[in-house]
């Protein structure tokens, strides 16, 4: 007993001692590099684990989410959703930490685990700052749900980044349509998801080497130039699937500045010129002001931790009002009024005639008419291919541009000689009023309507149902119909039929996501 | 944490200070006591807070037992001075709440194993004269717990997302018992007690830098079933 006793004494003086330097666990290690794709902490955390029938019991628990259950199928697989951080190059260059999602699925069946396909996934414009679409918790990351259901839980490993200025990003704004800068961090975050995944809690599920790119309206243009940096740097990409993404940017450009006033159009506005003053500093340094004064601090206003409802509320952002109602004159030049004061042609959508067109236009307005004016001088002169007359092979404009914004869209079309070289799908609806499918993906169709059949598919989801994507057609047309329905009823606010097709319209754009997204699952399917 | 080992250090000088110098003729000053500790915890934790932690998700101590180590001074009659000690025992966390995290089992999991250095000194009074044989006490004092080797297991890091450090702030609190000695002779004596500490710490688990919190009070009320010899 003594010699217990005296054993033991010492032993908790040392376990004092040891105390006193705090032994503990360790939590992930963070790297020391900061070179662009490397992964920031290893390994990554996860902020949720579900199996695949808790998964589908908390989407079907709300309507939408069981709107979603029925276009994506009830879980095959459980979904592990990790959060991952990883260094990247902002759109000047800086070196600067981002992160995003890497969904990981589980379970015991064999397409729940062992070697899977990788989709990387670009998400569309959001105005929210603390975005993170690997928080599966929060029920206004639907677009995070909707790749989840679509992808992860049935068997594909999802890397989405939440991109450089949301979530944790201290760069300060968000290299917005920056095709070089959101094509290298998705690039980047790939890379770090690839070293990731084996140390992850669901390390049972491993890359099998085929990787899939997909992604929705500026996620749509994200996802193509992705497709056109990997190839460039030989990176295997097994198929591509943009959506509704404004490719043709310069073309879109056009269109808008000619008084195309798409919906949107006024969150997107401030994203675009704060992210190429950043990149060229051609934005603010014209002679010709921009933004109107009546917005003052409008370029840094995007995105934002305020909701973008009380934005427009406090009035720091026109909700529609693009371009003052009062067209401008130009003197001199009758051609040029014209192409300002005439609705652009080939016409847009039968939709763009509706009213809600209009609200494009107003007072107080967020673009002076000066700057419009000087945009459309540069276009005039330097015309696209696409607009506002097609020329053959509907290429961009055969000179870089002068005007400062218009020279950025140039820089950020995707019209720049090079077609892809793996199976890709072009999905969209004609109808779209935010991201013109004309303008854009029958633009790109257009302008590699040289390459071999098969290579590029373009599919209008709004079209007569036909060929492979049929089903989807039909049910996207169904969905739109009884929306269409819906808002003529009580419960739908008893609209008119006029104001029904509206409340549709203003939706479409969001309502076309799952459908072409299931359409992009069909067809990696395939390979 | 340098003055918590300069005090355990102290406390032990100034005992052994005190039984050379206050040594009386009818019965030896000190006893050195070795037993059974059995640890009974009454654990009340707020909700863990932080990212990602759904509702009502919380934790538990399981009970145990280790080693007893008391050192005792008397005092002339009736008063005595006795640090509480115990070998840092392997205390296991286990998880309370939701039966599931997502899909992470989580009620009932042991989630983290800590050891802890749990001194307590208690200033006693011994009833009946010293020569009884059977002598009832009863104590108060103060408590001082730090931890150690804090190290989740792989279901309290699945539960959290990921490999979590931990840490738990040490708890000063006050403590109370109440015992019997029974006298063999006049150097061995058997003891037995039942006491209760507050015992308080912020639980902080920190996984990837999203940091969970929780303020718990394990409140351990011990039985020590001791031999002791008297020197």
């Amino acid at each position: 007993m003594f010699k217990l006793v005296k054993a033991s004494v010492p032993a908790l003086v040392v376990a004092a001692l040891c105390a006193c330097g705090g032994s503990s666990s360790q939590t992930g290690t963070t790297s020391t590099s900061t070179l662009h794709g490397t992964l920031a902490v290893d390994p990554p955390f996860r902020i949720a684990s579900v199996n695949a029938a808790t998964f589908g019991a908390q989407l079907g628990a709300t309507a939408s989410g069981a709107q979603l259950l029925e276009l994506a199928g009830a879980p095959a697989c459980g979904v592990d959703f990790y959060y991952i951080t990883f260094w990247t190059i902002g759109g000047a260059g800086e070196t600067t930490k981002s992160s995003g999602a890497l969904m990981v699925p589980t379970g015991a069946a064999p397409a729940c685990s062992g070697p899977r396909p990788i989709v990387e996934y670009a998400h569309a414009t959001n105005p929210n700052k603390a975005l993170n679409i690997a928080d599966i918790t929060d029920t206004s990351n639907t677009e995070g749900a909707l790749i989840a259901a679509m992808f992860a839980a049935q068997g594909y490993i999802v890397v989405a980044p939440n991109y450089a200025g949301y979530d944790i990003s201290t760069l300060g704004y968000h290299p917005f349509l920056n095709a070089v800068q959101q094509s290298g961090e998705m690039m980047d975050i790939l890379a770090a998801a690839r070293t990731a995944l084996p140390n992850t809690l669901a390390s049972a599920t491993s890359d099998n080497g085929q990787l899939f790119i997909t992604g929705y309206s500026e996620g749509g243009h994200v996802a193509m130039a992705t497709l056109r940096a990997m190839q460039a740097a030989k990176m295997k990409v097994t198929a591509a699937a943009p959506m509704s993404g404004p490719y043709a940017l310069e073309a879109l450009g056009d269109i808008i500045f000619f008084g195309g006033v798409n919906l949107g159009s006024t969150e997107f506005s401030p994203l675009l010129a704060n992210s190429y003053q950043h990149a060229y500093a051609n934005i603010d340094s014209t002679t010709v002001p921009f933004f109107s004064s009546t917005y003052p601090n409008v370029e840094t206003l995007l995105p934002s931790d305020t909701p973008i409802d009380t934005i427009f509320e406090e009035g720091l952002l026109p909700e529609t009002a693009l371009f003052d109602m009062t067209t401008p004159v130009v003197a001199g030049s009758a051609e040029l009024t014209a192409l300002l004061g005439v609705p652009p042609t080939p016409a847009l959508p039968a939709s763009q005639q509706t009213p809600i067109f209009d609200l494009g236009f107003g007072n107080p307005y967020l673009i002076n008419n000066d700057a419009r004016v000087a945009y459309a001088e540069d276009a005039l002169a330097d015309p696209d291919g696409a607009v506002p007359t097609p020329a053959l092979g509907v290429p961009r404009a055969a000179v870089e541009p002068t005007f400062g914004l218009r020279r950025d869209f140039w820089l950020n079309d995707l019209r720049t000689a090079w077609a892809p070289e793996s199976p890709t799908l072009l999905c969209g609806g004609i109808d779209d009023p935010t991201v013109y499918f004309q303008y854009n993906t029958e633009v790109m169709a257009a302008y590699w309507s040289s390459l071999p059949a098969g290579l590029v598919t373009v599919l209008d989801i709004n079209a007569t149902p036909s060929g492979a994507f049929a089903e989807l057609q039909g049910a996207f047309q169904a969905s739109e119909a009884a929306l269409l329905a819906y808002y003529q009823t009580a419960a739908g606010g008893g609209l008119s039929p006029t104001a029904a097709e509206e409340a549709v319209i203003e939706n479409y754009h969001v309502d076309v996501a799952p459908f072409c997204t299931a359409a992009a699952r069909a067809f990696f399917s395939q390979f | 944490m340098k003055i918590t080992k300069l005090g355990a250090l102290q406390i032990i000088t100034l005992l052994s200070a005190a039984g050379f110098s206050t040594a009386f003729a009818d019965e030896p000053p000190n006893d050195v006591r070795l037993g059974l500790y059995s640890v009974f915890y009454h654990t009340s934790a707020d909700d863990i807070t932080g990212p990602y932690v759904p509702a009502g998700v919380n934790l538990k101590a399981e009970n145990l037992e280790t080693l007893y180590v008391g050192i005792v001074h008397h005092f002339p009659d009736n008063f005595a001075l006795e640090l509480a000690l115990g070998y840092p025992p392997l205390a296991k966390i286990k998880g309370s709440g939701p039966a599931t995290v997502g899909s992470v089992p989580y009620d009932g999991q042991v989630i983290s194993g800590a050891r802890w250095i749990s001194p307590t000194l208690f200033l006693e009074y011994n009833f009946l004269p010293v020569t009884a044989p059977l002598r009832p006490f009863l104590g108060a004092g103060v408590n001082y717990t730090i931890f150690y080797d804090r190290n989740p297991t792989a279901a309290g890091n699945a539960a959290s997302g990921g490999p979590t450090r931990i840490s738990l702030t040490a708890s000063v609190g006050p403590a109370v018992t109440g015992g019997l000695t029974y006298r063999i002779s006049d150097r061995w004596a058997l003891h037995a007690s039942y006491s209760w500490a507050q015992v308080k710490t912020r639980f902080t688990g920190d996984t990837d830098g999203f940091e969970r919190t929780s303020h718990i009070s394990f409140a351990p009320q011990a039985l020590v079933i001791s031999g002791g010899f008297s020197f």
